[in-house]
């Protein structure tokens, strides 16, 4: 039994600011991160000689900067067991760690959690979105943090919201501008009768900065931002992909690049979570976009928040409400933006995937005749009976069978039970299992 | 200087040699190696780098024979064999009945 | 309450509880020409039909009643292949028993005989003769036994099918708070959407029958956890039957509460997956896993099937069996209470015998002779089973 006061999961900008603050108010923790290192996906530092620093707008850079500090001065009170996924909490509340270091699944006991696993992409199916060369935007930045390098080629990026502008200025910044921007929404006309919105989005001042920025970054390259757009089909053809594009108003367009970045929204990940609870035995809190997705910044105070809120259980007494503002204040951004970006969703054809890992397609779903509630499309249609346990599909099929009458939340493909493992674990990894011993 | 830059570092994906950095994942090099698709998936699908961040499961590959794991989470390390996660047809096939 | 005319003629009749039993039930009458109103709780296959193994399985069972009806539910599962109804769902596959003690060497060898005495194929296995059969076995498996005409169906793949097939009407969340009687004779049941009247009742709830029937105190709930694996290969099943250890044999016989055991089963699904289980934990009816169960029940697989090291565990799940305090099914009229019938009881069984018990108590419930014998399964055995009342 490690003997930590806290155990947090994830160590993204929230889950570092957690075991920060904590740290500060004389609390040790146990940080679980599945990379190879802290930072998660949103802080993912590069390795070799990368040349190219990602363009980062002032603020994030200066806030990631003082967390990376603050946790530096943290690291005694903290124990970091990296290469290890989270995967769920068991009947008897063990949450089980699958540690791919020792080849093995640990647990832990604790009364007090805080759980900063991040988002999961929104990503609409489209035909030939599963072929190789299509990557998430998230996904993209991703490899981009970690080699200091653009992909090679031609570059497209689709769907909608500000993370594609963010990705299109940093690829442009980086000496590889994409083809375009594609963006379902119309976030620059509807500005004119989302006053509101706009006004909201305003009123932050480094969200301002940093759009103008991306601004300036996709002027200078010449990228175009083709609002009112989508992303038809994508097809394999001799050294890249064909993809087809149209327009709200039926024109249509074509692209022959080598990589196709999709990206619509980023979704709290709770998928499997148990909910939040605080009781006088437990607490367990949510902490980052996993929880609401408000963006990095106020990750790390939200990050910070929770670890007072665990605080307070344990005896301590502080006071959260500057934190209390701050992520208030995000919370009228993200809404702002929200609104401005509203596109309605791509209806999938018949041929299109929507469950990835069990190969099935829009015509597969078509083709079940009594399935009337989320249980029986998942076993007997078997969408989301795969590996990513319906993280990619759930809200694709939850629209489908709204189309027949049947209505559920997309979280029910699930189950009703909390179910463990979260993620695929190695089978001799859990038959190896042991409960963790305590850490230095 | 980076020590790391005078050593070839590589793996292999299906005996073909692949270089790549030291702290780097196995997504990250075989994209560098042009290398988008990582063997054959269920219907027909390919398998193939998305979300970086493990949870679409589309990047899985199999080190050294073992349980497939996801190429996007997994750190590339010299000598490593990499196969794709699902094999085509078992190593073995049942014996004859009686 | 409304008054009802008590019907001779069982021409609509409700059916509470969509798991296997209830829509096998509710297939044959529908092909009988009765109408049929189909209640669940939940949906259909949410319980122990959502949650097993399929075996469809002469090898496993205790010798007697209910290996002679597994036999015949078996061959009616055939029938339905061959009429249509089940192509594609049910697969005749051998079982594979295997013994990694003397002791289990013995047990296979008693089941073994009683099954010859039913007429059932058997091939009995050396260890040499097994590995031959299934590559890559453990060198721990001392002996075993071919029993090369069980078959597999996944529960939930036949309620979907037998749904389809019979036209009933399903209700899903409806939950059923009480039977409606009137002058003493049940005459529907009461829902939060009001009451439904019917000709005759016919209780196939699982858990929730106790309540309806009186029988809470005779229903045993038995929590079995499971595992899927993702899939070995992209050529389908990776075995050619599932390997079932004798402990599973044994297991079956022994009730006592507050006991839990390990029942080793792997079973390679059609997918190329596998379902590993199972545990048997008497008086348990949570649906979660724990990691202690779920990694011994790997370790054990692996001993036998090493080549599962290279798998992944995607899921874990629980399903309730429902035991009863003889051990047997519960299967026919209600004692007391006329327009009431009765079927649930299954302990695991209810996947293999759903064919049989659906037909008989078809035939019941429409005053027929039940063209399965299933009077050793009678409610009655346990006395009047008078309601409670709600307070």
């Amino acid at each position: 039994m490690t003997h930590a006061d806290v155990l947090v999961i994830g160590a993204g900008p929230a889950g570092l600011a957690a075991v920060a603050e904590l740290a500060r108010l004389g609390l040790t923790s146990l940080l679980v991160e599945q990379r190879d290192q802290v930072g998660g996906a949103i802080y993912r530092r590069h390795a070799g000689n990368g040349n190219h620093v990602l363009l980062l707008p002032e603020h994030h850079r200066r806030r990631r900067d003082g967390l990376m500090q603050a946790y530096t001065q943290a690291q005694e009170r903290v124990t970091a067991l990296t290469a290890s996924v989270f995967i769920g909490v068991d009947r008897d509340g063990r949450f089980l760690i699958d540690n791919r270091r020792l080849g093995r699944v640990q647990s832990v006991r604790s009364k007090a959690v805080i759980l900063a696993v991040g988002t999961v992409e929104r990503v609409l199916p489209r035909e030939g979105w599963e072929l190789p060369g299509v990557v998430s935007a998230g996904g993209m930045q991703v490899q981009f943090k970690e080699t200091g390098q653009t992909p090679k080629g031609k570059i497209l990026l689709a769907g909608s919201g500000p993370l594609l502008l963010a990705l299109a200025a940093q690829l442009a910044a980086a000496g590889n501008p994409p083809l375009a921007v594609l963006e379902r929404a119309q976030p620059l006309a509807s500005a004119w009768w989302q006053g509101r919105a706009v006004f909201n989005v305003l009123r932050s001042w480094p969200h301002v900065q940093e759009a103008a920025l991306y601004g300036r970054e996709l002027w200078r390259a010449r990228v175009p931002y083709l609002t009112g757009w989508q992303v038809q089909s994508v097809q394999t053809v001799a050294d890249g992909l064909r993809i087809d594009a149209r327009h709200s108003s039926g024109l249509a367009r074509q692209y022959a690049v080598q990589h196709l970045a999709l990206h619509d929204g980023v979704l709290p990940n709770m998928t499997g979570l148990p909910g939040a609870a605080q009781s006088a035995d437990n607490c367990i809190v949510y902490a980052g976009d996993c929880r609401e997705v408000l963006g990095a910044d106020a990750a790390i105070d939200d990050g910070s928040r929770a670890a007072q809120q665990v605080a307070r259980f344990l005896g301590q007494r502080c006071d959260s409400t500057p934190l209390d503002q701050a992520i208030a204040a995000a919370q009228r951004t993200q809404a702002a933006l929200a609104q401005l970006f509203q596109a309605a969703p791509v209806a999938p054809t018949a041929n299109t995937v929507v469950c990835r890992c069990e190969g099935l397609r829009r015509s597969d779903f078509d083709r079940l005749q009594v399935a009337g509630s989320a249980h029986e499309l998942r076993l007997v249609g078997r969408f989301a009976m795969g590996a990513c346990q319906g993280r990619f599909c759930a809200h694709t099929v939850s629209a489908l069978a709204h189309e027949y009458g049947v209505d559920f939340d997309p979280a029910a493909l699930n189950g009703d039970v909390p179910r463990w493992p979260l993620r695929p674990v190695s089978l001799a990894a859990l038959a190896a299992y042991s409960e963790l011993e305590s850490v230095e | 200087m980076n020590m790391s830059d005078t050593v070839a570092l590589h793996f292999y994906w299906c005996s073909e040699p692949v270089p790549f950095r030291a702290g780097e994942t196995i997504a990250a090099a075989l994209q560098r190696a042009g290398r988008t698709d990582v063997g054959p998936a269920v219907a027909g699908l390919h398998g193939r780098y998305f979300c970086g961040i493990g949870t679409c499961q589309a990047c899985l590959v199999s080190i050294d024979g073992a349980s497939p794991v996801e190429a996007c989470l997994t750190l590339a390390q010299e000598g490593m064999h990499l196969a794709p996660a699902l094999l085509s047809q078992l190593a073995r096939t049942p014996g004859a009945d009686a | 309450m409304p008054t009802v005319a008590p019907s001779n003629a069982a021409a609509r009749v409700i059916v509470v509880g969509a798991g296997i039993v209830g829509a096998a039930i509710a297939f044959f009458l529908t092909r009988a020409g009765v109408r049929v109103t189909l209640l669940d709780a939940r949906w259909p296959a949410a319980g122990a039909s959502g949650a097993s193994d399929g075996a469809v399985s002469v090898a496993s069972k205790r010798p007697g009643p209910m290996m002679a009806l597994a036999c015949e539910a078996r061959t009616f599962y055939g029938q339905w292949v061959e009429q249509g109804i089940m192509r594609d769902i049910y697969h005749p596959r051998p079982t594979y028993l295997f013994a990694r003690t003397d002791e289990e060497v013995a047990v296979i060898a008693h089941q073994g005989s009683d099954l010859m005495e039913l007429g059932e194929r058997i091939l009995p296995l050396t260890h040499a003769e097994l590995m031959q059969r299934v590559p890559g076995l453990g060198r721990h498996v001392l002996a075993g036994m071919k029993v090369p005409d069980d078959g597999h169906a996944l529960g939930y793949q036949v309620v979907d099918r037998l749904l389809q097939a019979s036209g009933a009407q399903v209700l899903r969340n409806t939950p059923v708070q009480r039977l409606a009687l009137s002058d003493d004779r049940v005459v529907g049941v009461v829902t939060p959407a009001g009451t439904l009247v019917a000709d005759r009742v016919v209780v196939a709830a699982g858990l929730g029958s106790g309540v309806l029937t009186g029988l809470q105190d005779i229903l045993i709930p038995r929590k079995g956890q499971l595992i899927v694996t993702d899939r070995a290969s992209l050529t389908g099943a990776a075995l050619r039957g599932p390997l079932m250890s004798a402990g599973y044999l044994a297991a079956k016989r022994r009730m006592v509460l507050g006991q839990s055991s390990i029942s080793l089963v792997i079973d390679p699904l059609a997918t190329g997956q596998f379902l590993i289980g199972s545990s048997r934990e008497t008086g348990f009816a949570d649906r979660q896993t724990d990691v202690q169960t779920v990694s011994t029940l790997l370790r054990e697989a692996m001993a036998v099937y090493p080549a599962l090291a290279r798998q992944r565990v995607i899921r874990t799940f629980a399903g309730i069996r429902i035991g009863t305090q003889d051990g047997l099914p519960i299967v026919g009229r209600h004692p007391t209470l006329p327009g009431l019938f009765i079927a649930t009881g299954m302990e695991g069984d209810g996947i293999c015998l759903a064919p049989v018990i659906g037909a008989a108590v078809a035939d019941m419930v429409r005053d027929q002779p039940t063209r399965f014998d299933v009077s050793v399964l009678d409610p009655g055995r346990f006395g009047e089973l008078p309601l409670r009342s709600a307070e």
